[in-house]
């Protein structure tokens, strides 16, 4: 059985800063499989954002193929790349991301609706995943009145709600103390092993690397160990 | 389910949100304000002009011109039997013919105005004039205008010495007394007018029957011996006027709604730039551009019809109340301008409704321009915040 999720052939992306060039990943060739958890680590402007960026469809390589089983990302138009994020990716952001004027279920239900889900259908799995993330009590709170902790739960329940293949998780712990820290990475271990979402994480958090199967090193744009 | 979203994220905003409607509802209000403001100067001086001089015309002797008056005696002509037996409220007899007055022993050019003093079509406070019982073998009842009496230095109850030539080119003298200062309202017979009744008049100059014009309340076809002067024609100089104003006006308008833009686009702008990220989180979440683009549109249209709704709450008991006292505008009835004291706002439907519809048109579009834009964009670049600057 193919048990190839993310595939990346020669992937290289360049950013324009101001008039200069600046190469943030260089020749990258790497396969992710279903399930997997992962990291991507390195020093700041090594290119794991960039990265998981372009795995996320979030934005596209200046060159080289980028296959999600193996449908050519690259060649997908704006649409598609939406409804390929809609339907497959879960994203985890270092500063959460949540939509402020939502309470914590509207929060979580919301990629549900724009799978086109009715609430009232959707209810159930909210409240599951909101008590697997031990919300349960902070339901109707929005994320001004919640800890950076909390925070962070709920962009996870979020992420994990619509059941995606692929989880990106940015740097998901820098804002947070180790107590926080350690109860995240506990947190979608569990998640990992339950719902069978590949989980990849960008991070130079060390603790992250005690929780992961993968790692994959990056330094000045390029792979320089996987292990 | 976009409209559910635009709402929830519209009315949860709260103080940002408010804010933005309350900007651009005061917006909104000065300027319907300093519209019909102008609008009700122009309305008030019109009206003016048209009830105390004007009416609905004048049937003229032919070549009379009020601004040629060494010719105003060469210009009278007999009254038709059938006009004079209009109502007193259709016509107004007017003799006009030029004179000296002599106050504290100056000379003063005059224009002796006489006017039936039974009509009630154009509205002047001449009741004095009527009520005055006196034999004019003895005195000559006169009226004189407020800004005139300034002028002049005349007060009710002077005596002074009015010259003037009769029908037949001789001089005559007499005296005549201020029996009252009347509140003209329009300039034009005030300055250098000396009122007297039409009937003391012609017995002054041996003009029997005679007038410089009838003032009419409406147009009563061609008469014999008569030019008619249309109510355009009469005030000609003051529609130009109120022309080169309109264009002021519209001056005046697009600079308003020029600051009602820069202050809806900026207010807007503010707002979308600081929910960049959240845009990038939405586009993150799979929406797509479009979707994104039309619930933020339908934000900008949720503020503008609130934006309308409380300039309509706030403006309207201000505008009604407005409406009441009115504008003061005193230190201008010193000025040529026929306007009373105070100016009442004049409020036109048709131009305050298409000034709303082009400032809610405009939150819509500066709602929908910068987000329209975000999503042209990578969705990291938005997440970044870095879309817009």
């Amino acid at each position: 059985m193919n048990n190839k999720l993310i595939s990346l052939k020669g992937i290289s992306k360049v950013f324009k800063v101001g008039d200069e060039d600046f190469t943030a990943l260089i020749d990258v060739n790497l396969e992710i499989d279903s399930g997997a958890f992962m990291s991507f680590v390195g020093p700041s402007g090594s290119g794991k954002t960039t990265l998981l960026n372009l795995i996320g469809g979030l934005d596209i390589p200046t060159t080289g193929d980028l296959f999600f089983k193996n449908i050519k990302l690259s060649s997908m138009t704006r649409n598609q790349m939406a409804q390929y994020r809609r339907e497959n990716i879960g994203f985890i952001f270092q500063t959460y991301n949540l939509l402020p004027v939502y309470s914590v279920y509207e929060n979580v239900l919301f990629p549900l609706l724009l799978n086109g889900s009715k609430e009232k259908d959707a209810q159930d799995r909210v409240m599951d995943i909101v008590n697997k993330v031990g919300l349960s009590d902070q339901i109707k709170k929005r994320p001004s009145q919640l800890s950076g902790g909390q925070c962070q739960r709920v962009a996870i329940a979020r992420a994990l709600v619509k059941d995606p293949v692929l989880i990106l998780a940015d740097e998901p712990t820098a804002n947070l103390d180790s107590k926080n820290s350690i109860q995240i990475l506990e947190l979608m271990s569990d998640l990992n092993k339950q719902y069978k979402a590949a989980v990849v994480f960008s991070t130079h958090d060390e603790k992250v690397t005690r929780y992961v199967r993968r790692e994959v090193g990056l330094e000045d744009g390029k792979i320089i160990s996987d292990k | 389910m976009n409209w559910s979203i635009a709402k929830k994220n519209f009315s949860r905003q709260g103080l940002r949100a408010s804010l933005n409607v309350l900007v651009t509802a005061l917006s909104i209000i000065a300027l319907v304000f300093m519209l019909s403001l102008l609008n009700g100067f122009q309305a008030q001086a019109t009206r003016n002009v048209v009830s105390t001089d004007v009416a609905g015309g004048h049937y003229r002797a032919p070549g009379f011109d009020i601004l040629s008056p060494t010719e105003w005696e060469d210009h009278t002509v007999t009254i038709p039997k059938f006009i004079r037996q209009l109502d007193n409220n259709d016509k107004a007899e007017v003799l006009v013919l030029q004179g000296q007055l002599y106050p504290n022993r100056r000379l003063y050019p005059v224009q002796i105005r006489g006017i039936s003093i039974d009509q009630s079509l154009l509205k002047l406070p001449l009741n004095s004039l009527k009520n005055f019982s006196k034999n004019i073998d003895d005195i000559i009842p006169a009226v004189v205008g407020v800004k005139m009496a300034k002028k002049a230095h005349l007060k009710k109850g002077d005596t002074l010495t009015l010259k003037w030539r009769d029908k037949s080119g001789a001089v005559d003298a007499k005296d005549i007394l201020i029996v009252d200062i009347g509140d003209m309202l329009n300039p034009r017979i005030d300055e250098g007018v000396v009122w007297l009744r039409l009937d003391h008049l012609r017995f002054m100059t041996d003009r029997k029957d005679q007038v410089s014009w009838i003032a009419v309340q409406n147009y009563i076809g061609p008469v014999s011996g008569f030019e008619f002067q249309s109510i355009e024609f009469l005030m000609a100089d003051l529609l130009a006027l109120w022309r080169q104003d309109r264009i002021n006006s519209k001056i005046l308008w697009a600079i308003l709604m020029t600051l009602v833009c820069i202050s809806v686009f900026n207010t807007q702008m503010l707002n979308i730039f600081k929910r960049q990220k959240e845009i990038g989180t939405l586009m993150a979440l799979g929406m797509d551009s479009n979707r994104i683009v039309r619930i933020f549109t339908l934000e900008g249209a949720l503020a503008a019809i609130w934006a309308l709704v409380v300039s309509l709450l706030i403006g309207l008991p201000f505008f009604i109340w407005f409406q009441g006292i009115g504008f003061d505008v005193s230190h201008l009835s010193e000025s040529t301008l026929p306007i009373r004291e105070t100016i009442y706002p004049d409020y036109q439907p048709m131009e305050i409704i298409y000034s709303l519809v082009i400032v809610f048109f405009l939150i819509v579009a500066s709602s929908w321009f910068p987000v329209k834009k975000i999503t042209r964009l990578d969705p990291t670049m938005a997440l970044r915040g870095r879309a817009i600057k």
